[in-house]
């Protein structure tokens, strides 16, 4: 659990240049982490890349917080 | 690539593909461009595109099955559906099945779209309307992008004119870029060739065709519409749209509500003020007073419905005497 959320963690810190203290588990990326729809993509496919998996478009859209993302990865492994 | 003399249309390859003229006919929904249209194109020598946006999976199935019997000799035809449409998945499988030519969409992002396209060996294009969408297109693994500036009709995905983001796009990306939005002319196609696009989508010129499925007066909309007619509309989709102003534009101006007849749930997030998918139904069924007409900026200057093959003729006149 630790692990994946410290990935995630990173992955977020480096793709939206926010600080590591704001990527709480129910922040939203778009609301609280200042992410376009376009972002959200790009973080998906870091994520698939980071964790090794696919996540469809359907999954994808359902993803709104960090919490969502975490738990995701964290079902599928 | 150089200011040089250019005398004939470049050759534009999408994977497999290898039109004979580097235009493509822009996907236009609801009705407007089916097997009829895009089969016309692709006789031509262009490349025909179906759009799958508001018909039904058996419809799509006849028309692709249609156009592709029409095509004689090489053509090309491909299907347009909209990814914020519910059934986006389904009928883009629908159109891999009945082996199109490929699949091209807009109005945001699909992951699958590119796996799907991989697994069946099917190009997949991507109307973009920034270069950070289009490299993430091309890491996606898409075959060509589609530049769509603001000139277009139907959604827009951008406030930006064409020529400012194709420069931006034809440096960003190696694959092959089609410049989209308000192309009406030879000289435009040779605009957009030297600022090094590989071809252009042409949507609003083919409307005004014979061929086109549209009825006559969605045409006679295009051929009488002037400057002052064309209207900015924000629809359902959470997106702007370009439409030519009629009884319909001016009853959705304001933000009431229109009511809804019969709500299917077509769209992914809809914001449910009126029914878009219901306009756009009633102005291909003919209605074009009570329905929603999308047209690109420069459909006045349209004067004529012209046969598909003397549009493409005109074009590359126009291109040749250009330079």
């Amino acid at each position: 659990m630790a692990e994946v959320l410290e990935r995630v963690t990173k992955i977020i810190v480096d793709r939206l240049g926010v600080e590591e203290s704001e990527v709480k588990l129910e922040a939203s990326f778009k609301d609280d982490l200042g992410a376009d729809s376009l972002d959200v993509v790009e973080l998906v496919m870091e994520l698939e890349d980071e964790f090794d998996m696919e996540i469809s478009d359907d999954d994808a859209e359902k993803i709104a917080t960090v919490g969502d993302a975490v738990n995701y990865i964290k079902a599928s492994q | 690539m150089k200011w040089g003399i250019l005398l004939r249309f470049p050759q534009l390859r999408i994977g497999h593909m290898k039109p004979r003229f580097p235009i493509m006919q822009g996907g236009m929904g609801v009705g407007i461009s089916l097997s009829g249209l895009s089969s016309a194109v692709a006789n031509a020598g262009g490349i025909g595109t179906i759009s799958g946006t508001g018909i039904n999976i058996e419809d799509l199935r006849f028309h692709i099955r249609k156009a592709k019997a029409s095509i004689k000799g090489e053509g090309y035809i491909g299907v347009n559906v909209l990814f914020a449409m519910n059934d986006f998945a389904e009928k883009m499988k629908a159109a891999i099945e009945e082996k199109v030519d490929f699949i091209i969409s807009g109005a945001g992002i699909s992951r699958d779209m590119y796996s799907w396209g991989k697994e069946s060996g099917i190009p997949v294009i991507s109307i973009v309307s920034s270069a950070r969408l289009a490299k993430m297109s091309e890491r996606l693994g898409a075959s060509a992008v589609v530049v769509e500036g603001n000139e277009a009709g139907g959604h827009l995905g951008t406030e930006r004119p064409l020529f400012d983001i194709l420069q931006e796009v034809v440096e960003a990306v190696k694959i092959p870029v089609i410049a989209a939005g308000g192309i009406m002319t030879g000289r435009d196609i040779a605009h957009a060739i030297r600022i090094g696009a590989s071809g252009v989508q042409m949507g609003t010129r083919f409307v005004a065709s014979h061929e086109c499925d549209a009825p006559l007066s969605f045409k006679d909309k295009y051929v009488h519409a002037k400057q002052e007619d064309i209207v900015m509309v924000k629809t359902t989709v959470g997106l702007e749209g370009r439409a030519i102003k009629n009884h319909f534009t001016e009853q959705i101006s304001d933000n009431k509500k229109v009511k809804i007849k019969n709500c299917i749930d077509c769209l992914k997030n809809c914001s449910y003020r009126f029914c878009t998918m219901d306009s756009l139904i009633t102005s291909m069924d003919g209605d074009c007073e009570n329905g929603l007409v999308f047209a690109g900026a420069r459909v006045h200057e349209i004067k004529e419905i012209l046969p598909v093959q003397t549009i493409i003729n005109n074009l590359k006149a126009e291109y040749e005497a250009f330079d």
